[in-house]
């Protein structure tokens, strides 16, 4: 009976197509909002995926990755001198503005770096040396400010084009790859001593402390080791990563826009495959009664409607899914929007829109289970 | 036809004191008022009488689709008053096949998926549900129609794939209500032909409610009702005469 149960709504073209497209709109909609929600909370660790470092030691108040206080440089001597320490590192990460050949201003992100060890160095060098970054004047860009900075010249900036950042000559000697930062400001990155040049004067120029365990040493105790040795603040690097994660949660209105999004989703799947299977089901109640008066058990139409409500689901979750793989695909191709597709966002999507064919398989069903077989014979 | 004074043939359907009735207080509306009825095993049985005097009613009951207030009713020797819901619904599956005035075929499937359903609910396999479609719809005389939509054929080739359809788990029960009162005259008696055939079986039994005087020719007995009640059983069909 199963096969004429799904061939029953698939003769019914117009019901079948709704109910597909309901479910994938709302696939879509859940899925590639959640997606782009991911990517957006992602950006706010780009300091992290760029600089990657066991532990990251910042001021006592320092909550998350983007507001960091000043430290003052002796600090970084402070933490050396911790046991359990195998080294530290300063790093100085400020948003400095760099002037366009056009006369405009960007904001970018410089980030200063140990002058001997360059610990925290770009991910990815995709053209010039590392080492060159301790020329005089020297800084390395990413693609996104090659992007940003070029307005206004004839020739994107390369390796030797210079430009002003804070007033000051700045030679770009290498381009790399970042993770962006949800801010959207570019990284150019210089050694610490140069970006105290870029940078105006100030009393206390270093922002955090990379650090890594001495041999031995876990990374919570090293942690712990650090925090009652010097009264500052130690991560480890994934509970920086979460407690930044947490904080935009927390402190702004994405996650509510996320939610009503997810719920707009679910609604406007549920509105549109609820009252299309119920329209299916009532119009077909007068079959379905005499299904029920030829001996069809209630439990027979109860798995036939279970059976159309599911597969619809399973179609549309299909297309819906694709329909987002290939999203996501062209957005990480080209870095924007931003895009996380974790596993366990497919998987909750999928779980959702089960769960509104199961709720209009609900509202068929108590229709079908209360129809008197009887009815068949009435005009 | 088939029944002979010396040798009455077994029962198939007995009626005893059915009532039922419809809606409470005001708005109740008493569609079998103590109905008592027999049909005998490989008759054709017609039941007649004016709009609203409760052929439908009794003919639901008798089918095992609708629940009566009083009375008792043993079909084929199953005392159907006695039987739970989950045992009556067992019981329509395997012994009563249904054809309706308005044919009833769903029209997504194709006839044979469509004569295919009682078997299918009574879990036959597929393969099995379609040669016995195959050979029925020989059997109404339609064969090469098999693979169409109900929709495509006219009112009396659905109602011969109707037939089909509540003979093909042989049924010892044939439940009939107005089935040639949308087809016109030639095609209800090509309809009532293949009807007078299914009630042949001597295991069988075929009830057909009617106001159609012009098949009343094609019944063993009629019974004649009227207000929820049987007023006149008629031994032959044919001397029946409803314009008096
Ligand atoms: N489901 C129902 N609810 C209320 N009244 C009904 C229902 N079914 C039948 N009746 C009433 O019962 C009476 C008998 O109906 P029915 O058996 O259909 O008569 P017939 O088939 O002889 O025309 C009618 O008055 C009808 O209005
Ligand atoms: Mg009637």
């Amino acid at each position: 009976m199963y096969h004429l149960a799904l061939k029953m709504l698939l003769g019914d073209r117009a019901k079948y197509l709704m109910l597909v497209g309901g479910l994938t709109f709302a696939t879509m909609l859940m899925t590639q909002q959640c997606g782009v929600f991911f990517g957006l909370l992602k950006w706010t660790t780009s300091h992290l995926s760029n600089m990657r470092a066991k532990l990251w030691v910042v001021d006592r108040k320092v909550e998350q990755a983007n507001e960091l206080k000043a430290l003052r440089d002796t600090d970084v001597n402070r933490v050396r001198t911790v046991p359990g320490v195998a080294w530290a590192v300063p790093v100085y990460v400020t948003v400095q503005s760099a002037k366009l050949a056009d006369g405009n201003f960007k904001p970018v992100m410089l980030v200063g770096l140990d002058n001997a060890t360059l610990i925290g160095q770009p991910p990815v060098l995709l053209r010039g040396k590392l080492e060159s970054v301790r020329l005089p004047n020297s800084v390395i860009v990413d693609e996104l400010a090659v992007r940003r900075l070029s307005s206004g010249r004839a020739k994107p900036l390369d390796l030797g084009d210079t430009f002003e950042l804070n007033d000051k000559e700045a030679r770009i000697v290498g381009i790399c790859r970042a993770d962006k930062h949800f801010f959207g400001y570019p990284y150019v990155y210089s050694t610490y001593t140069q970006a105290l040049q870029f940078a105006p004067k100030q009393r206390k120029m270093l922002s955090l402390i990379l650090a890594e365990p001495a041999p031995g040493w876990s990374l919570d105790d090293a942690a712990a080791a650090i925090e009652a040795a010097t009264g500052m603040k130690a991560y480890t690097e994934e509970k920086f990563f979460w407690a930044t994660i947490w904080w935009y949660f927390k402190n702004t209105g994405i996650p509510i826009a996320f939610i009503s999004t997810i719920a707009l989703g679910f609604i406007v799947g549920m509105v549109i495959s609820g009252q299309t299977f119920y329209a299916f089901v009532h119009e077909n109640l007068r079959h379905l009664g005499a299904l029920k008066a030829m001996g069809a058990s209630n439990g027979l139409l109860v798995r036939m409607l279970l059976l159309q409500a599911f597969i619809v689901g399973f179609i549309g979750y299909g297309l819906g899914a694709l329909l987002v793989v290939g999203f996501g695909r062209a957005a990480v191709a080209r870095g924007e929007p931003p895009f996380m597709f974790p596993w366990q966002l497919p998987a909750a999507t999928f779980c959702l829109v089960m769960s509104i064919c199961a709720l209009s398989a609900v509202l068929g069903i108590r229709k079908v289970v209360k129809v008197e077989p009887a009815i068949v014979f009435r005009g | 036809m088939s029944a002979t004074p010396t040798n009455p043939p077994a029962l198939a359907v007995h009626v005893r004191g059915v009532s039922k009735t419809f809606g409470t207080g005001e708005t109740a509306v008493t569609a079998l008022n103590g109905v008592d009825f027999t049909a005998r095993q490989g008759e054709l049985l017609m039941i007649v009488g004016p709009s609203g005097c409760g052929k439908t009613t009794l003919l639901s009951v008798i089918a095992g689709t609708l629940n009566f207030d009083c009375g008792e009713l043993d079909v084929f020797g199953s005392p159907l008053h006695r039987l739970k819901p989950r045992e009556i619904t067992e019981f329509r599956k395997r012994h009563v096949g249904f054809i309706f005035q308005a044919f009833n075929l769903i029209p997504t499937l194709t006839c044979i998926e469509n004569i295919c359903v009682p078997l299918l609910i009574g879990g036959v396999s597929r393969r099995v549900a379609e040669r016995k479609a195959l050979a029925l719809l020989d059997e109404v005389g339609l064969g090469s129609r098999g693979h169409e939509r109900p929709t495509n054929l006219s009112g009396g080739q659905q109602q011969r794939i109707a037939i089909a359809r509540a003979l093909v788990h042989e049924p010892r029960l044939i439940i009939c209500d107005e089935p040639t009162s949308a087809l016109d005259k030639d095609t209800g008696a090509h309809i009532m032909d293949l009807l007078r055939n299914a009630a042949r079986n001597p295991n069988r039994c075929v009830i057909v409610v009617t106001h159609d005087n012009r098949v009343f020719k094609y019944a063993d007995r009629l019974t004649e009702m009227e207000d929820g009640r049987v007023q006149r059983v008629h031994d032959q069909g044919g001397n029946y005469d409803l314009s008096e």
